[in-house]
């Protein structure tokens, strides 16, 4: 297999996987509002999941491998319980946040989780074999389909694909739903959503399961993909580096958080390979998350609402109908609109 | 062997020793800290950062032949310049802009990450270490410290008395007093807010660098993303305390700096920062305005980033 090819399937797959998290963090942060700094969390616990239930019983096969658990499933189970294992996290994530803290203490301590998650996975060695992380995971199928490294890699492409859009399709419909209007309230207004009865405890539920499902299975591809996780691969880096990827490609728009991805994990943290071997060693390994960086703070300057910004279709009435309507709709600033949201959801069939 | 059995009481003595030296920096830190965000309302998760900027240029500093006295003066100066244009340059426009206090988040915390990836295309991703002479052994109350550990703990001690002095008998120290409690009243009242603003980033900016140069000489060995971990405990002192409240703070960060070395007697070592991390969490999640907090801040907002 050429070099070109591989590294056009293995950017795919790595565009395919961190597109399929960056929904699933979208969905908490741009549609409800949840200020989840531990999103990277719910992918590792989906990786390391995926890792031992791929890898067999730990009997030290592979030299000093050091897990507390393992087993062989056939080839989807261990992604589908991936999925799971990290939804049961998203569950625990919900109901401690269910405090309604504001937005930055709601981050910070989820920023504390993440890191001392991390700090602890690191310590216990025992646990999923500390900093160096597991290695040597097979890859799903590879036996079986009898293929060469170069057709296997396209089928992998193919098959993150195919899970990306499905996924795209899923939200696509939750967005235009009655309850995704219903997520957008609490984000706009906790008390004005719970005042329309939206019950925004349950909101945060269905989101940060469904959201960290999309991450552990995103975890899980990856892993059997580049067969090895480490410490080194969910720094609070990763959270922030999504974030930015939102940010930058539209706050709630799964279109624009697509172009987001591609923008930074492919363009900036790709394209360092490209500079001149000329440059300081140390330069190439930081230039690329300088640019993010200053990428992220340029767009929430000048374009917070990013690349390609959420699209309100909730609220598209007839110009005439709208000046009817204004007769008995009070406006009061920003209940009014949302008014607006949670009565588009009712005029589109839940009344 | 994850947990070992709680060792004697002769043990616990000397990690209280121990907690007490190390709550020199965390102490001094946490202090800069709650008074930065408490007066400039800005959450600074480059704080870390600036820290460890400032134990970087110490470091170079102490490589061509700079004593402890010189680190420190040119720790505390990177501390106070550093801080001023990152406020001045990306933090001041931001608050001006109106952006939401998660996006103030997300702007601090990459102005830390710009920051840690300049330092490692200047200084490479090697650990530092500063060679300063440890000094004499001194008995106090039951623990050996030495000369360096003394000399940590005077100078935090030094510079907290001295921030609650300018804070209580100064006009600077009483517009940034002003500042914390109600930033509308005090400019209504005549309080030039931009100039005091500068004042309050300068002035924890030394306190950060300080800090910074007291860490680098503690721990022996620091890299770019040292500071992380130090932020963190710093913060949890500083809403432990009650943002705004130098005292709460400094009684906070001794009170985890102890614990932190306390628990080294049950769990491995490299642990002990759980300790920061649950006190954190709990912290924020049941009394946000801290352990002698009396008002609770707002918990709703409206903008997203």
């Amino acid at each position: 297999m050429s070099g070109a090819n591989l590294y056009a399937t293995t950017l795919l797959v790595y565009f395919f996987i961190d597109v399929l998290a960056a929904w699933g963090l979208n969905l908490q942060y741009g549609l409800f509002g949840m200020y989840n700094f531990a999103f990277i969390l719910f992918q590792s616990i989906g990786a390391y999941t995926a890792a031992v239930l791929t890898l067999g019983p730990p009997k030290h096969v592979f030299g000093t491998q050091d897990y507390f658990f393992g087993a062989q499933l056939p080839f989807p189970l261990p992604i589908v319980i991936a999925g799971g294992v990290a939804g049961v996290l998203g569950l625990i994530v919900a109901l401690l946040l269910s405090r309604n803290l504001r937005s930055d203490y709601e981050a910070i301590v989820t920023f504390g989780l993440s890191i001392m998650a991390l700090l602890i996975v690191t310590a216990v060695v025992p646990l999923f074999n500390g900093a160096s992380g597991l290695a040597q995971v097979p890859e799903p199928l590879q036996g079986t389909l009898g293929l060469g490294a170069g057709a296997y890699s396209w089928v992998f492409v193919g098959f993150s694909g195919l899970i990306c859009l499905a996924s795209y399709g899923v939200l696509r419909r939750v967005q235009g739903s009655p309850f995704g209007r219903a997520l957008r309230a609490v984000r706009e207004s906790r008390d004005g959503a719970a005042a329309l009865g939206v019950n925004a405890t349950w909101c945060r539920i269905v989101v940060s399961v469904f959201g960290a499902v999309l991450a552990g299975v995103s975890g899980a591809l990856l892993v059997e993909f580049i067969t090895a996780w480490s410490p080194a691969a969910w720094t609070y880096v990763e959270s922030l580096t999504i974030f930015s990827a939102i940010i930058v490609g539209g706050v709630g728009n799964d279109i624009g958080v697509l172009l987001g991805v591609f923008a930074t994990e492919i363009v900036f943290a790709e394209g360092s390979t490209f500079l001149p071997t000329s440059l300081p060693p140390n330069l190439v390994g930081s230039l690329p998350w300088i640019l993010i960086g200053i990428v992220t703070l340029a767009f929430l300057w000048a374009r917070p609402q990013g690349i390609v910004p959420e699209r309100r279709d909730c609220v598209r009435i007839s110009k005439r109908r709208a000046a009817a309507v204004t007769w008995d709709v009070p406006t009061h600033g920003d209940f009014a609109d949302l008014r607006d949201i949670v009565d588009g959801g009712v005029a589109s069939g839940r009344g | 062997m994850i947990f070992g059995s709680v060792s004697a009481a002769s043990e616990v003595v000397p990690a209280i020793g121990f907690g007490i030296a190390t709550a020199a920096y965390i102490g001094l830190g946490s202090v800069g800290y709650t008074l930065q965000t408490g007066i400039t309302g800005v959450i600074n998760f480059a704080y870390g950062a600036i820290l460890i900027s400032a134990a970087f240029v110490a470091y170079a500093v102490n490589r061509v032949g700079g004593d402890l006295w010189q680190i420190l003066v040119v720790g505390g100066a990177t501390g106070a310049i550093v801080s001023y244009l990152v406020n001045k340059l990306v933090f001041r426009r931001f608050v001006r802009r109106g952006v939401s206090r998660f996006g103030m988040l997300i702007v601090t915390l990459w102005a830390g990450l710009i920051l840690q990836n300049i330092l490692l295309a200047i200084f490479g991703g090697n650990y530092l270490h500063i060679t300063t002479p440890a000094g004499h052994l001194f008995r106090v109350l039951g623990t050996k410290l030495d000369t360096l550990q003394l000399t940590g703990i005077t100078i935090a001690v030094v510079c907290v008395v001295g921030l609650a002095i300018l804070l209580k008998f100064t006009r600077l120290g009483f517009a940034m007093r002003a500042l914390a409690t109600n930033p509308d009243l005090a400019r209504a009242s005549g309080v030039k807010v931009a100039r005091v603003l500068d004042y309050t980033w300068l002035i924890t900016g030394v306190i950060c660098g300080l800090a910074g140069v007291l860490y680098s000489i503690a721990v022996g060995a620091f890299h770019q993303t040292s500071g992380n971990a130090v932020l963190i405990i710093m913060f949890t002192a500083a809403i432990l305390g009650g943002v705004g409240r130098p005292l709460g703070a400094a009684i906070a960060a001794l009170a985890l700096s102890i614990a932190m070395q306390l628990v080294t007697l049950v769990i491995p070592a490299d642990l002990n920062e759980i300790v920061a991390f649950v006190a954190l969490i709990l912290v924020l999640l049941l009394r946000p305005s801290g352990l002698f907090g009396v008002a609770r801040e707002a918990d709703v907002e409206v903008a997203v980033a």
